[in-house]
């Protein structure tokens, strides 16, 4: 417990640090305009401090007292059930806006923005199929019936406009 | 006297046919609005305010600018009372206010399999916050307003401290721990542009984190995913299931008895709801973490917070709805508006051609009593349908939050954001860091940072200004008091020698 425990301080520590950099203009004499007034920068910066600060003490006593000897992971059974879960979720996230970039007049695609629906569909439906060992019909039903759904709840009823699919920007769907 | 016989014109005026259909239309519409995570019921009201404008006009037979009012305050009592449904169902707040129960009420829906008896508390005792802050609302709703105009920025700063070192102080994690994520809460909601300077503040150079971090990401991520990865861990994939919440009438008649036994604490914490919902710009979410703290405070099982404890539900939630009503009244008798969802009620007011303000309550009785009259049966109506409808309500709420409601904001960063917070949420839980201050300080970090700036430039930088009137100096020291209690506690412990060390541990 105690390497993680102290690695996660450094980090806390490290994000500090790097916050507490960002906002050294704090102490630019014009940082303020009415009397009093601190600017924008002092608060994240004393923000930044006292986290810092809290977390070397977090680290300190963490190497100087007793920790608990098991691990922070039961196991690799363990490791693997949150995988699982974690991996399709980035995939899920990456696949709602796709990877692309512009380089000059010139367009990447890796991969084509799916958008919310159809990457919703194809989650649900890989989750009902993979995980949930779902007969094959009601996976279909699923990746289809869900973004109809929320597309209908919505876009339509309370006109939330979520991101759209490449089929979209062609014109070839709603959504 | 004269208030009796203005309170019975306004129940007259509310219990009107019309009054009572669009009353009933709209809190079952709010009630929808609050469980989306997401849409909040300042978007429900604000999406709604062109309808208000048909019906203020007559589109329907009997409506009027009453008709209208009640309709735009019920969509709010809906959602005051949807909000905490997901928080206890899914530990995804559907309202900032509603954060709070993600600490309670779902471990006691949870772990302890009571969903029907969490959400039966918390109902009950929203009512109860909201039947004293109307109660308080019809009395004293002219000398309250007047009084709490007089909050500086220097006693708002004071209450947000005396907010965090409850966090702190009572807190039953590693105290340096709750500071270290507290101060990451306020760090985070500093990134974007400086409300007061408009200057850009840790954004690293990318445009859409400008807008700033918005809470309703990070709290999903943190407690919706994070929760998720960890049972995931301990109960294998299969524990993902969501809860079905059957609420059933012994749920009911237990959260009374639970409701009797704490009836000191949840009428307390309403009356202080009240004042603090008053008082401009703070309000509910504000009133719910002080009514956690203070439930928490005066608790003889203080172990039990965290772990599904019913105080942990209904001190806060009375708190909420307290304020949430009282939030009304410097709307309608200063013409200042208490929260952004007064703020956008006051906006269809104008739109109707009625200025809110002390004019209002001398030239349009008939409509600032109806309102009035509207608040004691909208909570009413709002509570018999909750405890009718709360299994049809889990069930739209378990299509949402299946699906991922992380991705309702219109910015493909939320999603990131909430994805990698859920990782985060996940390894602090592991750590034993508490989630709870991060939560509360990202959620209150601006108004924190705004009003401390108010006062370092009305006392021209001088700390001493916050010790100026006595009851921020109370405030101020009662805040240093609940810090000071871990370092007394520790040092007691060594004294005595208490530091054992514990079995199964190594150097």
């Amino acid at each position: 417990m105690r390497p993680y425990q102290v690695a996660t301080a450094a980090a806390i520590a490290l994000i500090a640090a790097v916050a507490m950099f960002d906002s050294l203009a704090a102490f630019n004499p014009s940082a303020g305009t009415a009397p009093g007034d601190v600017g924008a920068r002092w608060y994240p910066f004393w923000a930044a401090a006292i986290m810092g600060i809290a977390a070397l003490v977090v680290a300190f006593r963490v190497l100087t007292t007793p920790q608990a000897v098991e691990g922070v992971f039961a196991g690799r059974a363990s490791i693997f059930s949150v995988l699982k879960l974690a991996i399709p979720m980035f995939a899920y996230a990456t696949l709602i806006g796709g990877i692309r970039w512009r380089d000059g007049d010139i367009n990447y695609t890796v991969i084509p923005p799916l958008g919310f629906y159809i990457a919703t569909g194809l989650y649900m439906g890989g989750f009902a199929w993979w995980l949930g060992r779902y007969k094959i019909w009601w996976v279909a039903m699923i990746l289809v019936a869900f973004p109809l759904v929320i597309f209908a709840a919505f876009e339509l009823g309370f006109r939330v406009s979520l991101p759209k699919s490449f089929l979209y920007e062609q014109g070839a769907l709603p959504f | 006297m004269e208030i009796f016989g203005q309170l019975a014109g306004g129940f007259a005026t509310a219990l009107q046919p019309i009054n009572m259909l669009m009353l009933f239309v709209a809190i079952v519409l709010g009630l929808v609005i609050g469980v989306l995570p997401g849409l909040g019921g300042t978007s429900g009201v604000a999406i709604l305010l062109p309808i208000s404008l048909f019906i203020k006009n007559g589109a329907l037979p009997g409506s009027n600018e009453v008709t209208a009012i009640i309709f735009l305050a019920g969509i709010y009592w809906g959602a005051l009372f949807g909000g905490v449904i997901t928080s206890i169902l899914f530990n995804i707040p559907g309202e900032p206010w509603a954060v709070v129960l993600l600490f309670d009420g779902f471990p006691l829906a949870k772990k302890l399999r009571r969903p029907g008896l969490a959400l039966a508390s918390s109902f009950v005792s929203s009512f109860v916050g909201a039947l004293v802050a109307t109660v308080l609302f019809t009395f004293f709703a002219l000398p309250v307003a007047e009084r709490a105009l007089q909050f500086g920025p220097a006693e708002l700063f004071a209450v947000f401290v005396l907010s965090f070192a409850t966090l702190i102080g009572l807190g039953a994690e590693a105290p340096m721990k709750s500071v270290a994520m507290l101060a990451l809460g306020l760090l985070l909601a500093a990134v974007g542009f400086d409300t007061i300077t408009g200057e850009q503040r840790l954004n690293f150079g990318l445009v859409s984190l400008l807008s700033g971090i918005g809470f309703v990401p990070v709290t999903i991520g943190l407690f919706g995913i994070g929760e998720i990865l960890a049972s995931a861990e301990e109960q294998g994939i299969g524990y993902v299931e969501q809860i079905s919440a059957r609420l059933g009438l012994r749920d009911v008649r237990e959260a009374f008895v639970e409701l009797g036994k704490r009836i000191r604490l949840v009428l307390s914490n309403s009356i202080i709801g009240f004042f603090f919902g008053v008082l401009p710009g703070h309000g509910a979410t504000a009133a719910s973490f002080l009514g956690y703290g203070l439930a928490r405070q005066y608790s003889k099982n203080k172990e039990n917070f965290g772990k599904g404890e019913i105080s942990g539900i209904m001190g806060p939630q009375s708190a909420a709805d307290a304020a949430g009503v009282a939030s009304l009244v410097p709307m309608i008798t200063l013409g200042i508006p208490g929260s952004p969802t007064s703020a956008v009620m006051m906006a269809g007011l104008f739109i109707w051609g009625l200025t809110p303000g002390p004019v209002l309550f001398i030239q349009h009785q008939d409509f600032v009593w109806g309102l009035i009259a509207s608040i004691y049966l909208g909570h009413l109506m709002t509570f018999i349908l909750c405890l009718l409808a709360v299994p049809l309500l889990a069930m739209i709420m378990r299509v949402i939050s299946i699906i991922g409601s992380y991705s309702l904001n219109n910015s493909m960063l939320d999603v990131f954001i909430t994805v990698i917070f859920g990782l985060i949420g996940y390894w602090l839980r592991k750590l034993k860091y508490p989630l709870a201050p991060l939560v509360v300080a990202l959620v209150l970090g601006d108004s924190t940072e705004r009003e401390l700036r108010k006062a370092l430039i009305a006392g021209h930088g001088s700390p001493l200004y916050f010790f100026n009137s006595p009851l921020s100096t109370i405030l101020m020291l009662g805040a240093l008091v609940l810090v000071l209690i871990p370092l007394v506690r520790t040092i007691r412990a060594r004294r005595r020698g208490a530091v054992a060390r514990p079995a199964g541990v190594a150097h």
